[in-house]
C-alpha cells in the first residue's frame, strides 16, 4: 500500500538546513494497521504529510498503492489524497461554521459524486461513527470525542484505501481516546489500512505493528539508540 | 489614560502602513466630498442680506400676449418700463426700486488709461438705502436728482480708484458714454453672492462699477444690458422711446414692505392696476401676480441649482460608503487583534477601558483623516468651482468650514468605530488564549 | 458549486458579507444615477452647432464714438477683414452661436392665427453667413446682396422680405412639408406681420443660448444690415492660421477708426467652452465620485476577502488536505464573492430607482433608463469578482501542510 524507500526530507531557509527525514525506509501492507512512534522532533509529522501527500520530498521513491508520486503535481496530488486517504488530525479541523452534515460533505465535494450519492454516504458515515441523530448539528455543540467521531466519519465517507491519523486522541480524555481506539480497530477489522502517528506508548501497543523514527530513519524498538550525528538539527 | 490610548492607537496605525493609510485615505475622500458641496450649497443658499431680507420683495406681472400661452405658465421674470414707472409712482410702499443693467466706456480723471467698458445698473435712490449699501464717500442722490434727470453717478471703489487714484472722487467730473455725470458717491467692497437684486441678465457674480438714477438713463436712452423680452402682439416701435413705450419686459423691481398689511396693501394695489389696464386693452392674459420675498426669489432664479444640489446628495451618499467601507477596514483590524484583546481582558481589563481604547484609536485615525481631508477639500472645492464663475467665487473654504470639516472626520470616524470597537469587546479571553 | 455550504458559512458570518453588501448597493445606487447625469450633460456638450468651429472665429467692437455713417463703417470693417490674407469669408452679425447673447423673435404662418407662432433666434447677416460659419444649404440659395435690407432700429421697425430657415425651424413651421422654399412666414402677429419669403434651408445652426432642449435649432437666418454702435463679425480663415489672423483683425479694426474697444476677439471653440463650462464640470465631478466610489467599494472587498483568508487559514488547509485542488480554493472564494455581489447588486438596483425616484422630485431629474442599471449591475459583479482574485489567490496559495502543523 504505502513504500518509501530512502525517503529524504530537507528544509531550507536563508541560513539553515534542515534534514527531517534521512533515508526513512517503510513498507505499509494492505489491511495493516500501523502505529508510527517517535520523541518530539523526530520527524513524524514530516512523515506523515509525505506519506498524505501534503509536502514533496527532496530524494528516494514513495509509491502510494502502487502508484509513483514522484512525477505528479500539485493537482494530480489534490486528487490522488481525495480519492485514495483519509485524514484525522490532532486538532479535529472541522470547519465551525458548518454543520456535521456539511464537514462531513467536504471531501466528497471534490469528486464527481451526484446529490444523491453524497447524501448516501454522508449517512452512512456518520451513522458508522453513531452521530446521524445529530447530522444538522455544529462542531461547537459536541464534546471533543464527538467531533473526532465527525473527523473520522469524515475520513471514511469517501471510502479511502489509507486512513491516515496524527495524535488521533491527543485532545481527548481517556475515556474519549479510549471510544476512538476502539472505532479505529473496528474500521481496520473492516479491511482499511490505517497509519495513526502517536507519541503515546499505550496506545502505540494497540496496533499490529509499530514503526519507530529517531532523527528521521526508521529504527526498531528493539535496537539500540542510533547515536546523533554531530551538528544534526531538530525540528520534524 | 487618554494620552495613553493616544500613544497606543498612533502605535498601533503604524505597525500597518497599508491598512491605516487606506482608512485615512477613505475617510479623507469621503468627507471632503461632502463638505466641499454643501459649502457651495451653504453659501449659494445663504441669506445674502439677513437683516432686512424678510423686507424686500419682487412684484411681478403677467403683460404677455396670448401667442403661446399655456394653463399655469410662469409669469415674466421682469416688467416693463411703464408698469414699473406706474409702480414707483403709486404703489404704497416703505421704498421702491427698479433697475435696469447697463454698460459704457467711462472716462475721467486720469487721462493716461486706455478706455474700458464698465458695467453699470441704473437704479432709483431707494436702492441704496433698501441694500444697505455702505459708502465710502459721499452719499447716494436724493429723490429730487431721481425727478429731474440728475446727471448724477455713484462708483465702485474700484472704478474711484482706477480713475482717481488716491484722490477723492467726490464731486468730480467723469464721463460715460460721452455724457458728463458728477460724481455724488463711492461705495465701499460690496459683492453680495449671490448678486440678488439683479439676477436675470447680465452676470450673478460680476458687480457693477457704477450707478445712474433710471430716468436720467431712460432719458439719455442708455440700451438696457440684459434680457429684453418682447411677447406683445402689439407692434413695436422702434427705438428706445418704442421700447420705453411697449409692453416688451427688461426691468426689474424691488419694493420694502417691512409688515403683513404692508404687502396685503400692495398685492391690493397690484390686482387693482392690472384690472385698470386690462380695462384699457392691455394684460390680456389671465391675471398672475406675484410678489416674491427675496429668499423665495433665490428659489424661482434658481440661485441653488439643481446641479448643486444633485452634487451635495451624491457626495453624502459617497460618504456613506466609505463610512460603511471604515467600518470594514477597522473590523478587519480590530480582529486580527483578538489575540491581543484576549491577553488584556486576561490580565484584567475591564470591558469600558477596552471600549476605550479603541474608541481612542478610531477618533485617532479621524484626525488623521481630517488633516487629509482639508486638503482634499480644497481639491474638490476646485473641481467644483471649475462649473462657472459663480460657484468659483463660491466654494472657499473658511474658519467655519475648516472646524466642520475636522469635526465630521474625527465623528463619522468614531461612528465608523462603534461597532467593530463594541464586537472588539466581546471576545471571551479564555477562548482567545486557548487557540493559536 | 457548493452554494449551500457557502451561504450557510456566511450566514453564520453576517456582518462582513451585510458591509459589503451595503457598499456595493449604495455604490450602485449612486453609480447608476451619476453616469446617467453625465451622460446626458455630456450629450449636451458635443451638440454639433452646424458650423465648421475650428475654421471660425468672432470678433466684437464698440464704437463708443458713434461713426455718422454707421453702414459705412461696418461694410468698411468687413473689407479690411476679407483683405486680411487666409480669411475665406467674412459679415456682420448681430449674435453667434453658442455666444449665450441674442434675440428670440416668433415667426408665423398663419398671422392671423392667434398663439400659432413658434419662436426662433435671428440671425442678422448682411453678407454671407452660410459661408463665413460653413453652414450646409439643403434647399434654396444663399440671399443675394440685393435682398439685404438696412434698417436703423431708431427710426425703424424691423423688417426684410427674405428669409433663410434651419431644417428644424422649417419642421417646426411647416409640419409635413419637405420643400418650403417659396413659402411665406410672417414676422410678428396680427395684421402688420410683415411676410417673408423663404430662399433656402440650412442642415443645422445652433441659437446663441444652445439651451439644453432642441428648441435651440429653430434659428433663421434675415438678410438685414442692422445699424448698431456695437458690431460683431464672424471670420472663417483657412484651418492652421486662425490665431495669427485673429491678431491682425482686431489691429486691423482697432486702426480703422478713433474711439474703438474691441470687447471680444475669441474662437469658436472658446465659445463652445464657456457655454458648456458648466456641463463639462459636472460631468467630471460626478465622473469623479464614480470612479472614488468603486474603487472604494473594491478596497472593501479585498479587505474582507483577505481578512477571511486570515481567519480561515487553517481551514482552507484542511480542505486542501482533503482532496482540494487551488483551483477549487479560488473558486469557493469566488463562488461566495459572487453571491454576496448578487445580494447587493439586487439590494443597489432597488436602492437605484428609489434614489432616482427621490431625485425626480426633488430635482427634476430625468427618469432613469434601465440600461444603465443593468449595466452597473454588470459592472459590480465584474469589479467584485476582480477585486477577490488577489485574496483568493492567497488562500489557494495556503499549503495543505497547514492542517497539520499549526496547532
Amino acid at each position: 500500500m504505502l513504500v518509501m524507500k530512502q525517503l529524504t526530507k530537507v528544509y531550507r531557509t536563508h541560513m539553515i538546513e534542515t534534514h527531517a527525514l534521512r533515508g526513512l525506509d517503510i513498507h505499509v501492507r494492505e489491511g495493516e494497521f500501523v502505529a508510527v512512534t517517535g520523541p518530539s522532533g523526530s520527524g513524524k509529522t514530516t512523515f506523515l504529510n509525505i506519506a498524505g501527500l501534503l509536502e514533496t520530498f527532496t530524494a528516494g521513491s514513495f509509491h502510494l498503492d502502487g502508484v509513483d508520486v514522484a512525477g505528479l503535481d500539485d493537482s494530480a496530488r489534490s486528487r490522488l489524497r481525495n480519492r485514495k486517504l483519509g485524514f484525522i488530525f490532532q486538532g479535529f479541523n472541522l470547519i465551525p461554521d458548518l454543520n456535521l452534515f456539511d464537514n462531513v460533505d467536504v471531501p466528497l465535494r471534490y469528486r464527481a459524486f451526484g446529490a444523491r450519492e453524497r447524501r448516501e454516504r454522508i449517512e452512512h458515515a456518520l451513522g458508522q461513527v453513531g452521530l446521524a441523530s445529530r447530522m444538522k448539528h455544529y462542531p461547537s455543540e459536541l464534546s471533543g470525542g464527538q467531533q473526532q467521531r465527525v473527523a473520522i466519519a469524515r475520513a471514511l465517507a469517501g471510502s479511502p484505501r489509507l486512513l491516515l491519523a496524527d495524535e488521533p486522541t491527543g485532545n481527548l480524555d481517556s475515556q474519549m481516546a479510549r471510544g476512538v481506539m476502539e472505532l479505529l480497530e473496528e474500521i481496520n477489522g473492516r479491511g482499511t489500512t490505517i497509519v495513526m502517528v502517536t507519541h503515546d506508548p499505550e496506545l502505540a501497543a494497540r496496533a499490529q505493528r509499530n514503526v519507530h523514527i529517531i532523527d528521521g530513519q526508521v529504527s526498531d524498538l528493539s535496537a539500540e539508540p542510533v547515536p546523533r550525528p554531530l551538528g544534526a538539527a531538530v525540528n520534524a | 489614560m487618554l494620552a495613553y490610548y493616544v500613544k497606543l492607537g498612533v502605535k498601533s496605525l503604524r505597525r500597518n502602513p497599508v491598512l491605516t493609510g487606506l482608512m485615512v485615505l477613505i475617510l479623507a475622500v469621503g468627507v471632503a466630498a461632502s463638505m466641499a458641496t454643501l459649502t457651495v450649497l451653504y453659501v449659494m443658499g445663504s441669506d445674502p442680506i439677513p437683516h432686512r431680507s424678510g423686507q424686500l420683495f419682487v412684484p411681478i406681472m403677467d403683460n404677455s400676449s396670448m401667442t403661446g400661452f399655456v394653463e399655469g405658465d410662469d409669469p415674466p421674470e421682469q416688467m416693463s418700463y411703464r408698469d414699473a414707472v406706474a409702480l414707483k409712482q403709486d404703489a404704497p410702499a416703505t421704498r421702491q426700486t427698479a433697475l435696469y443693467g447697463l454698460a459704457g466706456v467711462v472716462e475721467g480723471g486720469r487721462s493716461d488709461i486706455a478706455a474700458a467698458m464698465s458695467d453699470g445698473v441704473a437704479v432709483h435712490a431707494d436702492f441704496f438705502a433698501m441694500f444697505d449699501v455702505p459708502f465710502r464717500e459721499g452719499a447716494a442722490w436724493s429723490a429730487d436728482d431721481d425727478a429731474r434727470s440728475a446727471r448724477v453717478a455713484v462708483l465702485s471703489h474700484r472704478l474711484a480708484d482706477r480713475l482717481f487714484g488716491d484722490q477723492d472722487a467726490l464731486g468730480r467730473s467723469i464721463r460715460i458714454g460721452g455724457t458728463e455725470f458728477v460724481v455724488s458717491g463711492v461705495i465701499q467692497d460690496w459683492r453680495p453672492l449671490p448678486k440678488f437684486y439683479r439676477l436675470v441678465g447680465g452676470s450673478r457674480l460680476a458687480h457693477e462699477d457704477f450707478f445712474l438714477p433710471l430716468e436720467t438713463a431712460v432719458a439719455l436712452e442708455m440700451d438696457p444690458q440684459g434680457s429684453v423680452d418682447c411677447n406683445t402682439d402689439t407692434g413695436l416701435e422702434p427705438g428706445f422711446a418704442g421700447l420705453t413705450r411697449s409692453d416688451c419686459v427688461w426691468i426689474q423691481m424691488w419694493a420694502e414692505l417691512p409688515t403683513a398689511s404692508d404687502r396685503q396693501a400692495y398685492t391690493d394695489f397690484m390686482a387693482g392696476y392690472v384690472e385698470a389696464q386690462k380695462a384699457l386693452g392691455r394684460f390680456p392674459r389671465p391675471i398672475n401676480n406675484r410678489l416674491h420675498p427675496l429668499r423665495e426669489w433665490l428659489e424661482v432664479q434658481q440661485v441653488v441649482s439643481n446641479d448643486s444640489r444633485l452634487q451635495t446628495w451624491l457626495a453624502f451618499g459617497f460618504l456613506l460608503v466609505c463610512l460603511v467601507n471604515t467600518i470594514g477596514l477597522m473590523l478587519a483590524k480590530f480582529t486580527a487583534r483578538a489575540g491581543e484583546i484576549g491577553v488584556r481582558r486576561a490580565l484584567g481589563a475591564p470591558r469600558l477601558e477596552l471600549f476605550k481604547q479603541y474608541i481612542t484609536e478610531a477618533a485617532v485615525v479621524g484626525l488623521a483623516g481630517a488633516a487629509l481631508g482639508l486638503l482634499a477639500t480644497l481639491g474638490c472645492l476646485w473641481l467644483i468651482g471649475r462649473q462657472s464663475p459663480q460657484l468659483e467665487a463660491a466654494a472657499r473654504m473658511d474658519w467655519v468650514m475648516l472646524v466642520a470639516t475636522v469635526v465630521l472626520a474625527v465623528g463619522a470616524s468614531i461612528l465608523a468605530g462603534l461597532l467593530p470597537t463594541w464586537r472588539a469587546c466581546q471576545v471571551t479571553p479564555a477562548v482567545q488564549l486557548k487557540s493559536q | 458549486m457548493e452554494i449551500r455550504p457557502i451561504l450557510s458559512t456566511l450566514l453564520r458570518n453576517k456582518t462582513g458579507a451585510i458591509l459589503i453588501t451595503t457598499q456595493i448597493a449604495l455604490t450602485l445606487a449612486i453609480i447608476a444615477n451619476a453616469l446617467y447625469v453625465v451622460n446626458d450633460r455630456l450629450a449636451v456638450a458635443q451638440r454639433p452647432s452646424g458650423a465648421v468651429e475650428e475654421e471660425v472665429f468672432r470678433i466684437q467692437v464698440l464704437n463708443y464714438e458713434r461713426p455718422d455713417d454707421i453702414a459705412h463703417a461696418q461694410r468698411h470693417d468687413v473689407q479690411l477683414l476679407r483683405a486680411i490674407p487666409g480669411v475665406k469669408a467674412a459679415t456682420w452679425t448681430n449674435q453667434v452661436p453658442m455666444g449665450q447673447s441674442g434675440w428670440g423673435l416668433t415667426l408665423t404662418v398663419d398671422p392671423t392665427l392667434g398663439g400659432s407662432g413658434v419662436n426662433g433666434s435671428p440671425y442678422f447677416n448682411p453678407d454671407s453667413l452660410v459661408q463665413a460659419l460653413g453652414l450646409e444649404l439643403v434647399q434654396g440659395r444663399d440671399f443675394l446682396e440685393s435682398e439685404v435690407v438696412e434698417i436703423d432700429p431708431a427710426t425703424a421697425q424691423l423688417r426684410a422680405d427674405k428669409v433663410i430657415l434651419s431644417r428644424r425651424y422649417a419642421e417646426q413651421l411647416f409640419p409635413d412639408q419637405p420643400e418650403v422654399v417659396g413659402r411665406t412666414v410672417h414676422l410678428g402677429a396680427g395684421a402688420d406681420a410683415a411676410p417673408l419669403q423663404v430662399v433656402g434651408v440650412v442642415d443645422r445652426l445652433v441659437s446663441p443660448f444652445a439651451q439644453a432642449s432642441d428648441a435651440a435649432y429653430n434659428t433663421f437666418l434675415l438678410p438685414v444690415r442692422y445699424l448698431t454702435e456695437h458690431s460683431q463679425y464672424l471670420v472663417r480663415v483657412e484651418a492652421g492660421q486662425r490665431d495669427r489672423i485673429m491678431a491682425e483683425a482686431e489691429a486691423a479694426l482697432l486702426d480703422a477708426r478713433s474711439g474703438r474697444l474691441v470687447l471680444q476677439n475669441q474662437t469658436l471653440d472658446e465659445l463652445r467652452g464657456n457655454r458648456y463650462r458648466n456641463q463639462r464640470a459636472v460631468a467630471g465631478l460626478l465622473t469623479a465620485v464614480t470612479i472614488g466610489l468603486l474603487l472604494v467599494t473594491a478596497s472593501g472587498i479585498v479587505g474582507m476577502a483577505s481578512l477571511w483568508v486570515t481567519q480561515r487559514r487553517k481551514q482552507i488547509g484542511t480542505r486542501r488536505a482533503l482532496g482540494a485542488r487551488k483551483a477549487d480554493i479560488l473558486r469557493y472564494f469566488i463562488t461566495e464573492n459572487l453571491m454576496i455581489g448578487t445580494v447587493g447588486v439586487l439590494a443597489g438596483a432597488a436602492l437605484a430607482i428609489g434614489l432616482n425616484l427621490l431625485l425626480v422630485r426633488t430635482i427634476e431629474l430625468p427618469t432613469l433608463p434601465a440600461v444603465y442599471l443593468f449595466g452597473g449591475m454588470a459592472a459590480l459583479l465584474v469589479l467584485g469578482v476582480l477585486a477577490v482574485l488577489g485574496p483568493a489567490w492567497r488562500a489557494a496559495a495556503v499549503p495543505p501542510a497547514v492542517a497539520t502543523r499549526s496547532v
